[in-house]
């Protein structure tokens, strides 16, 4: 991993191979749920790239919705105690 | 000279007795965001805005919130992190210089729109809103040779993805949608916490 990230780095020449760019685009397949791409199957790097740009707008979807409910959450809650508890909980 | 560092066994824990405290990372996986520091800043963030944001403007006080403690919890190396802040930058000093600009037009007495500029007060306000329109304008994006049509709707999802190479691009991609993931479920975590109470 460490020997690849460097010879990237030397790349000022650009010199990226066709397998690394392959290899980055299959670590973007890794990252798609598996609702959306068989994870095992070889699939064109297109169709990659289309799921992960599905993929970041529904995520940016979901930040707007989730931000929507706790923007009523915290109307109606006491912030104090579950920030504690949270904090607790998130720090063991 | 590159040193390879071996990791650190890690430091026996000392008792935390302020939870409030950033609990430090040790040996800090530049690949994935911690945790810890995207609830740090996001939850301090959500204390402030239960303070002293009014409701009606919670739920985009905490969207923007959600992205800029999410850039300020990743690494600071990250193309797309500082375009973030960067933005989030740039429309708080837009937002600022509109409401500058409105009382500024309001103030005055009644100029045609195509009229005279003479005046120093009419220049400065047409080259803001000129650079305004700069900033807002959507940069072309820089498209390279072999590089699929798809890249370009990529490149406008992740911030700051219009400058990079494309093999920049696909990492900096996995970076963002491994961050936004986190981000997503620890605001998952959270309505559900505030929700189950």
């Amino acid at each position: 991993m460490s020997s690849r990230r460097s010879r990237s780095r030397q790349s000022g020449s650009s010199r990226i191979t066709e397998e690394q760019i392959s290899d980055l685009v299959s670590k973007l397949q890794d990252l798609l749920p598996e609702a959306r791409l068989q994870s095992n199957a070889r699939v064109p790097s297109a169709r990659v790239l289309q799921e992960t740009c599905n993929y970041i707008r529904s995520l940016h979807r979901e930040v707007d919705d989730l931000s929507e409910r706790l923007s009523e959450l915290l109307a109606t809650s006491d912030m104090s105690s579950a920030q504690e508890a949270i904090i607790r909980s998130l720090l063991m | 000279m590159a040193v390879k560092r071996t990791a650190p066994s890690p430091p026996t824990p000392r008792p935390n007795p302020n939870p409030n405290r950033r609990a430090p990372v040790s040996g800090a996986d530049a690949a994935s965001p911690s945790k810890r520091m995207l609830a740090f800043h996001f939850i301090r963030a959500l204390a402030r805005i239960h303070r002293s944001t009014p409701v009606p403007r919670r739920t985009r006080t905490i969207r923007r919130a959600a992205y800029s403690s999410m850039a300020r919890a990743a690494n600071p190396r990250r193309v797309w992190s500082r375009a973030l802040l960067q933005q989030m930058r740039a429309r708080r000093a837009r937002t600022r210089r509109a409401a500058v600009l409105r009382r500024r037009v309001s103030a005055a007495p009644a100029t045609p729109p195509g009229g005279a500029r003479s005046i120093t007060g009419e220049d400065q306000e047409s080259t803001t809103l000129a650079a305004l329109a700069r900033t807002t304008a959507a940069a072309v994006p820089h498209r390279q040779a072999g590089e699929p049509a798809r890249a370009d709707a990529l490149r406008r999802l992740v911030p700051g993805g219009n400058e990079m190479e494309y093999s920049n691009l696909l990492e900096e991609t996995a970076d963002y949608v491994r961050c936004l993931r986190a981000q997503v479920q620890l605001m998952q975590g959270l309505v559900d916490l505030f929700s189950g109470r």
